[in-house]
């Protein structure tokens, strides 16, 4: 081997076991999160070395807490990573596939096909695949008014997977309104602009939607209302504290009286600033019985805070970066650089604000606003680890939410379309392909069952059964999925059981590229152990 | 009261941040300790300012470092990361998950990390505190030696020798799925967790969270870990310090773990990335703060400092223990009481805060950032008109690669001695070790621009957990025994309560070589045509003009200490 006399410490596997390696490092893969898939999956917990708590049936949570070290499988997670990055789901569904067509691939490969016609067929399947999956889409209009319900449906498919069904429901109507808040028509979403706050009090199902915003501090002065109504805001970023000009430096002066006129002389400028906004409030609240609220990016130091107390306004600080912007969408006015030219209009306008002391803990609720356009899911729980849960659940639904209004369109879930889709390769595509080619279609038909067949096993249901079971009915020109219950099959249309269209997309686009770079490997070889990246 | 907030980022770092905050934790015990010596009590050392006063959700009150410590997953060892304040978690096996009751669940637990023999000690002390007061005397003391030995022969954290309470905001752990924490030694190693926004606004969000606690924020202390990936995670961090919060000056330290550096049995391309990750790391650092001090000398234990002192290099709690306590130094003058210039009081004098220290130490004389740190431990006993009482004699630095020669006549310094000692083991007055470093500094040949001396009767305690680094020449004040018996055994926190020390920040030309070393390994590995280092860089991530850019900022640094080179670089 001429490797060997290059480099005589080199490690070679060559042809079939290269091949074999990939192929059960893929299938490990595989079955490790099996299990996890569905409304029936198993949940996770991993319990770290100094006794933290993970839960997760996420697929992407796994994958990254994994620590994988086999370097065909670190290719795989890092595509089912990458799927998670897109489109925010189906990483566990793109794991399945992958490990699937390398199973399929193994049985052919074992028969003596070569693996560059299966490669052809998965790359003919594919496409066929892709375009078939336009067909069986259901349009969404999205429109002006988008449709909630069918919002909701794709919103609880997600949600029921990673919660149990009472708490997955509750987040439905939450991540959905939330998203309808924060869309603009004509506009791509920004999901940061959904505030995701948490508080280590009382229990999961108190977890709400704030159309507002949360801050996770308080004012810092004693005589601060704790309560207003009828709030103007003021958003701005702002020093409001005395800071030491470069030239002025402290040890500068000779004697007691000459500092303090220097410190008096630093400290008039930023009272100036402070005399400005309170100057602002006696304009808009004279008279009435409004309040002004400002919230600054800097820091206000005591004397400033001291001032704006006296004022009778609420003054907070350090807020978050994001949250200025936040702020502005929920709240209107906008964010202030300078207060030099204050004017109403600058002002942004709360119903109510109010503070909530948790031990040592403050948050700012800014409520009541009008037409927000940002807003905060306030997650609650009684532990770290259940809130984590919570929150990754929420992340993907506002995903899946997020997808549905961009892709205007859905896929019927619960299996039926990969049952639908191997059909549609059996009976139409195959024939089309000469050659042994066909049998990578075959392979990548079978393989799109892996999604039925697993939801069927983890629900403790006889995987033949099943699939056979749903393939007469899609025999007979019925577009059916599988009833996790029962076994039975249903119609995903009436149960309300969609995925996103991206994500599916997504799945069938991924997986074949990397079981086909994964076939064709033919030899594999670690030279030195300098090679840190195995990619 | 003006706050520093403390950031520690990557291993060796928290290593020494561990011993940085036991020192202030055993000077809050000494200061409520009636047996205590009385220089400890007066207030001279304001706590509050390194300190944060919070209550946790069952009201108990609670006094926490305002710190940032940032780490590889796995680093904390059997510490949680959400901190060791409140209650302790349910043990996992019982706990019932009421999120998820349509399917099972899959237990997957990875052995714990067992509290070594120290932690459950402070544990126990926690639950009876009566009986570790009452408890007789000879009994306890057979037990602190015990702790001590487990601490000498087994630290594997630097959680394993933390007697602080962190607050669960403090600890951040950081992960990659794709990186190897193990191999985390160069800068491009870190490319995948920098590149993870939400880990790096975790971070901004943690530090946001202590800055908001501070009426006025003096200065943020940054102790990096600089010997691998954490530098790159570090700069990104500094970065968004830098425009998040504009005029609050940053101190940077980078420590380095000496074994990091002494490895000799490398091939050439790693002696090249060596090479290149000190530019790239130092060039990148070194823009996003206002003053950065290298600690970290290739071997403490070859190092002048051998004869006070025995250090094993290859124990990471015992190098982070002397960088801890200069650093300790340093930040001496940061909560020193305020006063005019004219009144004096008894116990300290000058004191600083962070912004003035910068100011004095980088925009003054040269304006040169990159300050070298010299520490003597323990310090001499100022008062002897011999040899020994000189001072300046006995700092030795703690900054690697620079020139010994010291004859700068524009450099800017910083002089700490708190704690000092006479000939005969009494504490020296604040005014006497005023004269003392005046007369040693008016012998010197070459005299400094400008010297600014902080001086506090407060010697650094030395705790429980610190390591038994003293030689037997050192008394239980830490004064220098002239007549002692050589003996093998290294003396450790039973036998000495506290320490004198002198540490002191030099901006001079004697760091010229630190910089010109790290410019000259960029030109010439990575801007030089068909360099051997641009591929590297390239994985990196550095684009060609990146790179040029770093060069050109290494060149600025060095340029006001060749005013005729300064000159050129303007013509051209």
């Amino acid at each position: 081997m001429s490797l060997r006399v290059l480099n005589p410490n080199a490690e070679v596997l060559n042809k079939s076991a290269a091949l074999h390696m990939n192929i059960n490092a893929a299938k490990g893969l595989q079955d490790v999160l099996k299990t996890n898939l569905g409304p029936k999956g198993t949940i996770k917990m991993l319990v770290g070395g100094a006794g933290d708590i993970k839960l997760t049936k996420d697929g992407n949570t796994l994958l990254k807490e994994m620590q994988i070290q086999n370097p065909t499988a670190i290719m795989i997670a890092r595509t089912a990573v990458a799927q998670d990055d897109t489109s925010g789901d189906g990483t566990t569904s793109t794991v399945l596939f992958i490990g699937e067509l390398m199973k399929q691939s193994e049985r052919c490969i074992d028969e003596g096909t070569h693996p560059r016609f299966l490669v052809d067929g998965f790359d003919v399947a594919k496409r066929a695949t892709l375009e078939f999956l336009e067909k069986f889409k259901t349009s969404v209009v999205m429109g002006d008014e988008p449709d909630r319900e069918i919002l909701k449906m794709i919103a609880r498919t997600t949600l029921r997977t990673k919660l149990y069904e009472g708490l997955a429901d509750q987040l439905t109507d939450i991540v959905v309104n939330a998203v309808l808040c924060i869309r603009k028509p004509d506009e791509p979403i920004d999901l940061f602009m959904v505030e995701i706050m948490h508080m280590r009090h009382k229990f999961d199902v108190d977890t709400r939607l704030v159309e507002g915003l949360v801050l996770d501090h308080g004012s810092r002065h004693p005589d601060m209302k704790r309560r207003a109504e009828n709030c103007y805001i003021l958003t701005c970023n702002v020093s409001l504290e005395y800071e030491k000009s470069e030239i002025n430096a402290g040890f500068f002066y000779s004697n007691a009286e000459q500092r303090e006129k220097m410190v008096a002389a630093e400290r008039r400028q930023v009272d100036e600033r402070v005399k400005r906004i309170i100057e602002l409030k006696n304009k808009v609240c004279a008279g009435n019985d409004k309040n002004f609220v400002v919230i600054n990016q800097k820091g206000i130091d005591p004397p400033s805070l001291d001032l704006l107390a006296r004022a009778g306004i609420i003054g907070l600080r350090r807020a978050k970066r994001r949250n200025m912007e936040r702020l502005v969408l929920a709240c209107g006015g906008e964010a202030v650089d300078s207060v030099d030219d204050l004017t109403e209009d600058c002002l942004g306008w709360a119903g109510l604000v109010y503070e909530h002391t948790l031990g040592e803990e403050k948050y700012t609720f800014i409520e009541n606003v009008k037409n927000p356009r940002s807003c905060t899911i306030l997650i609650k729980g009684p532990n770290d680890h259940t809130i984590a849960q919570i929150k990754d659940a929420v992340r993907d639904g506002l995903r899946s939410v997020k997808n549905t209004v961009e892709d205007e369109a859905v896929v019927l879930g619960a299996g039926a379309f990969e049952v639908a889709a191997k059909k549609h390769l059996i009976d139409n595509v195959k024939k089309t392909v000469k050659g042994r080619a066909q049998l990578g279609v075959e392979a990548f038909a079978d393989a799109l069952l892996v999604i039925p067949k697993t939801l069927a096993e983890n629900s403790g249901l006889d995987t033949q059964d099943v699939i056979v079971a749903l393939q007469n009915e899609h025999d007979r020109g019925l577009v059916v999925g599988l009833n996790h219950h029962s076994g039975e099959p249903i119609d995903p249309q009436m149960e309300g059981i969609f995925d996103n269209y991206s994500v599916k997309r997504q799945i069938i686009n991924s997986g074949p590229i990397i079981a086909s770079q994964l076939l064709l490997v033919d030899e594999v070889i670690r030279a030195g152990r300098n090679m840190r990246k195995p990619t | 009261m003006r706050e520093p907030v403390t950031v520690q980022v990557g291993g060796f770092a928290n290593y020494v941040g561990s011993h940085f905050w036991n020192f202030q934790d055993e000077l809050l015990g000494l200061a409520d300790d009636p047996d205590a010596d009385p220089v400890f009590k007066n207030d001279a050392l304001d706590m509050d300012v390194l300190y944060r006063s919070g209550e946790t959700h069952q009201g108990i009150p609670t006094y926490c470092p305002r710190l940032v410590s940032v780490g590889s997953r796995g680093s904390l060892g059997s510490l949680s990361s959400s901190g060791n304040l409140g209650q302790t978690s349910a043990s996992a096996d019982q706990l019932n998950v009421a999120t998820w009751q349509s399917g099972s669940v899959t237990r997957s637990v990875s052995k714990p990390h067992g509290r070594n023999l120290f932690l459950q000690s402070l544990v126990e002390e926690g639950q009876n505190p009566s009986t570790s007061n009452g408890a007789s005397n000879s009994q306890k003391s057979v037990e602190d030696k015990d702790l001590i030995d487990c601490l000498e022969n087994n630290v594997n954290f630097w959680t394993d020798y933390s007697k602080v309470q962190y607050h669960p905001q403090s600890l951040y752990e950081l992960h990659g799925s794709w990186t190897d924490f193990d191999k985390f030694d160069n800068y491009g190693s870190a490319q995948e967790v920098v590149s993870d926004w939400s880990q790096i606004e975790e971070m901004n969000e943690r530090l946001r969270f202590f800055v908001e606690e501070c009426d006025h924020i003096q200065g943020i202390q940054f102790i990096v870990d600089d010997s691998g990936g954490f530098s790159s995670v570090a700069a990104q961090f500094l970065e968004n310090i830098a425009d998040d919060y504009t005029n609050t000056p940053v101190l940077l330290y980078c420590v380095r773990d000496p074994m990091t550096l002494g490895s000799s049995r490398r091939n050439q391309r790693e002696s090249i990335m060596r090479a290149l990750h000190d530019a790239v790391s130092f060039s990148k650092l070194s823009s996003f703060c206002n003053l950065m001090v290298p600690i970290g000398p290739p071997s403490l234990s070859r190092s002048y400092m051998s004869s006070y002192l025995y250090i094993q290099d290859e124990k990471p709690f015992h190098a982070s223990a002397v960088c801890a306590a200069a650093i300790h130094s340093i930040t001496v003058p940061f909560r020193l009481q305020r006063t005019g210039p004219s009144s004096d009081l008894a116990h300290s004098s000058g004191n600083l805060d962070i912004g003035e220290l910068l100011h004095i130490l980088s925009d003054q004389g040269q304006q040169n950032m990159v300050t070298a740190l010299d520490v003597a431990m323990p310090a001499p006993s100022l008062t002897d008109r011999d040899a020994m009482g000189n001072i300046e004699m006995k700092l030795h630095s703690l900054t690697p690669e620079i020139s010994d020669e010291d004859e700068d006549p524009y450099s800017v310094e910083s002089l700490v001695v708190h704690g000092a000692l006479d000939k005969g083991g009494q504490r020296t007055s604040i005014s006497q070790v005023k004269d003392s470093v005046c007369s040693v500094y008016e012998a010197r040949e070459t005299k400094p621009k400008f010297s600014h001396l902080t001086a506090s009767l407060c010697p650094l305690p030395v705790p429980l957990p610190f390591p038994s680094i003293f030689r037997g020449n050192i008394g239980r004040h830490g004064e220098i025994l002239s007549d002692h018996a050589e003996e093998s055994q290294p003396k450790g926190s039973l036998d000495i309560e506290s320490i004198p020390m002198a540490a002191r920040l030099r901006s001079s030309s004697a760091v010229l070589p630190f910089i010109e070393r790290r410019s000259g390994s960029l030109q010439k590995h990575g801007v030089a045509r068909g360099a051997i280092g641009s591929l590297v860089l390239r994985d990196w991530g550095f684009g060609r003009e990146e790179v040029e850019d770093m060069a050109e900022h290494l060149a600025k640094l060095l340029g006001p200490f060749h005013p005729a080179m300064d000159l050129t670089l303007d013509s051209d």
